[in-house]
């Protein structure tokens, strides 16, 4: 390999066809008079321009479009050296880090010798070592293309805001179950927001047997062991419920502040008499309507009982998670729009309330399609308010427009699957912690099951790595209707 | 010092009869060609003798009345010969030449070809006198040795020498067909002797077939104009002749000269046609060469295609740079180009000095 052309971050490197370098490869460039090298990881792989290029296929196609037949007496053996000149290629790759006396640092500011620096293909787990990724809580998250093992270190997630996402089918809830039960093995809370309930049996094998994980899952699902007592209720819990989930405009919500009130001095908090007082409130009919409706939704989402001992199961789980380690997994399958949002409301309340009373130390937050129960302006709540009570939000997509771009800017992880669609690719772009070259080059050729990891897990090296499997009963799997056929 | 032998398979792999032919060139090249690249050839000296100018007075006249074709659906063998070389480097003892040579024929509607090369030359001032003795001496089977072409002449003398050979090869393997060879049937010049000349065209005429020369270039002139850019108000395919064209000796002229017109547009060429083939013969080769090969810009594909083919590509000059650098070890040397280095973007390059 020979250093060819550098602008800006962006250095081109002239490649020989026995030199087998992919998309995603870490090369380092040595400038052995300098003492410093250069790592930089190849974004793409072009043909070099060679001159003479042109007349050479031409001249093999003259015949009407028919390749001509022929021999060619070549004595010397110069086919072989044409061929290696033709099949060259020019390596695009990015400037990544300064490697000097074994130290990394960001600067692109000095230029390698063209003619003495030595380039070689740089090891993941040399460029791993030299970062440091795997230092303390390693997880294992599959092999690289040279099959080596790539870790990222479990606390690189603490306090982080992650992203994963990629289109249908590539394996991106795969990768956060992968990454939730490494967190619960080292004693970490996690919660997930569980949509299609393919979380429900991570606690089995495959062969349904149970696994080192099994005491560790905790399945909540809405109305059957997990519902909310009116009495442990906060009136702010609740009302955050009625406006956001419910859409109870301002002045019922008032009146229903009053009418909360009122019950709760007279130690009357229940469902019944919250039913009765609504109906014997005085107030104009609309606001009643509008309040009776409500407690109608309330009442049918069969989430809140009156029974104490109902409501424990919640609590009950979190703190066995606080000392063992474990995930709650809130089952939204076969759950209503309106339910999972009050579900999702009431759920993050509760989570605000026992972080901010320091019953919890921190709880790492999974949410599957968050957009389909997570209200507008939860976005910028989760990343920036609840971080500060202890909540790290990983979210987990395949239409990456639903996610706000200023989730992406402030994004500390990517973990990226492929992405064909221009636009889609556009949009994960605009992360902050990687140009939009290396993603749109990278995702777009990654095949199933490999994800570009991007962001401090891999201390700004981005790096693809093949997931590995897990022995869990994962349930994500697509319902097929001819699957018997085949 | 060893020599590498190679195995040369050439002729046997023609689509069409073997006779018995001479291989021997391509194997003796080779071998010239290891040789000049892994060592010096000794110096001996050798009285240069003064070559011989190619004049061509101004005799020649030209019959403004064409001689019009019909195309004659006979199927035939269309062959062509062509050759390409080129200096691609230099070193600091001399230069790097190479030459490839294509025979390009149609046959059943389908191009085939056999392409010779690129055979690699390390030239010295040294071994340049050796090296083109030996040539001259095993295949132009001249009597007088030639002068010694100057370094620069080298190329195209070793080229000539791979033309003439191949152009052999063809007359002696191809029979009933219509041969194109690219340039002139003058001879007595010094990589075209005319013994070689006289004996080409006998096996073509032997074998039944007609030698057609066609010069992309000419500079034989009527009243003042290039007789390629007079153009009679007749419709294509035409020929016009000429008479009269006279050479100092010892440069014979082995054909008779025409101004050939196959297809519309302004493209004429100079045609020579094989003196020895009686006129409507001659006429009759032509006419099947417009149905036996595409023609266009009056020019005949299967020529083109000898051309296209045997020309070297800037890739194949660095190919061929490799080769000679990493195979051979031989250090090619980049001189400054004077005239850029001293007028700056005012100096047009050595070239156009």
């Amino acid at each position: 390999m020979k250093l060819y052309k550098k602008e800006g971050n962006v250095i081109q490197i002239l490649s020989f066809p026995n030199e087998t370098v992919e998309k995603g490869d870490y090369l380092l460039i040595e400038d052995t008079e300098a003492a410093k090298s250069l790592i930089a990881q190849v974004i793409d792989v072009q043909f070099a321009s060679i001159p003479g290029i042109l007349e050479e296929l031409l001249r093999s196609l003259p015949d009407g479009g028919q390749p001509i037949q022929g021999e060619d007496f070549d004595p010397l053996e110069i086919a072989p050296h044409i061929t290696y000149i033709q099949d060259a290629s020019l390596l695009v790759c990015k400037i990544r880090a300064t490697l000097e006396n074994d130290n990394l640092n960001p600067s692109t500011s000095w230029l390698p010798s063209r003619s003495q620096s030595t380039i070689q293909k740089l090891p993941i787990p040399a460029l791993t070592k030299l970062a440091k990724t795997d230092e303390k809580l390693p997880i294992q998250l599959g092999v690289t293309k040279d099959n080596s093992l790539l870790a990222i270190d479990a606390s690189s997630l603490d306090g982080r805001l992650n992203i994963i996402t990629g289109k249908k089918e590539t394996g991106k809830s795969h990768l956060s179950k992968l990454l939730m039960l490494n967190l619960t093995s080292y004693k970490a809370t996690v919660v997930v927001f569980d949509l299609n309930g393919e979380y429900q049996s991570l606690g089995m094998t495959q062969d349904g047997k149970r696994n080192a994980y099994h005491d560790k899952i905790h399945v909540l699902t809405p109305s059957q062991n997990f519902k909310a007592a009116l009495k442990q209720l906060n009136l702010h819990v609740l009302l955050e419920i009625l406006i956001h989930a419910l859409h109870l405009p301002g002045t019922s919500a008032r009146e229903f502040r009053r009418i909360w009130r009122s019950l709760k001095e007279r130690d009357m908090l229940n469902l019944h008499e919250l039913g009765e007082a609504i109906r014997n409130w005085h107030c104009n009919q609309h606001v009643r309507d509008a309040l009776f409706s409500r407690y109608h939704a309330l009442i049918n989402s069969g989430f809140f009982t009156d029974n104490v001992a109902e409501s424990t199961m919640l609590e009950e789980s979190l703190f066995r998670a606080k000392e063992h380690g474990g995930a709650i997994i809130v089952n939204l399958r076969n759950t209503s729009s309106i339910d999972r949002q009050i579900v999702v409301e009431y759920m993050l309340a509760k989570l605000v309330e026992l972080l901010t009373a320091n019953r919890l130390k921190a709880i790492f937050l999974f949410a599957e399609e968050a957009h389909l129960y997570l209200r507008e302006t939860y976005w910028d709540d989760i990343v920036t308010r609840m971080r500060h009570f202890g909540i790290f939000t990983t979210f987990v997509t395949n239409q990456p427009d639903t996610i706000r771009e200023n989730i992406y800017r402030q994004a500390d992880n990517i973990f990226l699957f492929n992405f064909t669609n221009e636009h889609d690719l556009e949009v994960v772009s605009r992360a902050a912690r990687v140009d939009a070259e290396t993603v749109k080059s990278i995702a777009r050729d990654l095949p199933p099951h490999y994800c570009l990891t991007l962001g401090k897990v891999v201390r700004d090296f981005p790096m693809v790595v093949k997931v590995k499997a897990l022995d869990v009963k994962t349930m994500g799997e697509t319902r097929l209707f001819f699957k018997d056929i085949n | 010092m060893v020599i590498q032998q190679h195995t040369i398979a050439t002729t046997q792999k023609y689509n069409f009869p073997h006779p018995t032919t001479d291989t021997t060139l391509p194997q003796r090249l080779v071998q010239l060609s290891l040789q000049t690249l892994t060592h010096t050839i000794p110096n001996t000296p050798i009285q240069l003798n003064q070559q011989v100018g190619n004049i061509e007075p101004n005799t020649l006249q030209l019959n403004p009345q064409p001689i019009m074709l019909k195309p004659k659906y006979e199927p035939t063998i269309v062959a062509a010969v062509d050759t390409s070389n080129i200096k691609f480097a230099e070193t600091a003892t001399g230069i790097l030449i190479a030459v490839r040579g294509a025979n390009v024929w149609k046959q059943n509607h389908n191009y085939h070809y056999m392409r010779f090369g690129p055979l690699i030359f390390h030239i010295t001032e040294e071994n340049k006198k050796q090296l083109y003795e030996t040539m001259q001496k095993a295949y132009l089977n001249t009597l007088h040795l030639q002068s010694t072409p100057t370094l620069q002449q080298m190329p195209t003398r070793i080229a000539n020498l791979l033309e003439k050979w191949l152009q052999n090869m063809l007359t002696k393997t191809i029979t009933n067909g219509l041969i194109l060879f690219d340039g002139s049937l003058t001879s007595g010049t010094p990589d075209t002797p005319i013994t070689l000349m006289r004996e080409t065209l006998q096996t073509a005429r032997k074998h039944a077939s007609a030698v057609l020369a066609f010069s992309k270039m000419t500079t034989l002139r009527f009243n003042g104009h290039l007789i390629t850019d007079i153009h009679p108000e007749y419709s294509p395919p035409y020929m016009l002749e000429t008479t009269g064209l006279r050479f100092k000796p010892p440069i014979t002229l082995f054909g008779d000269i025409y101004v050939a017109r196959l297809t519309k547009g302004n493209y004429a060429f100079r045609l020579d046609i094989d003196k020895e083939i009686n006129p409507p013969q001659r006429i009759q080769a032509v006419e099947k060469l417009l149905t036996n090969d595409i023609i266009s810009q009056s020019y005949p594909e299967t020529l083109r295609l000898a051309h296209i083919l045997c020309t070297f590509t800037a890739n194949e000059v660095i190919a061929m740079q490799h080769f000679a650098q990493r195979k051979h070890g031989l250090k090619i040397v980049n001189r400054p180009d004077m005239h850029r280095l001293l007028f700056g973007s005012f100096g047009k390059g050595e070239q156009s000095a």
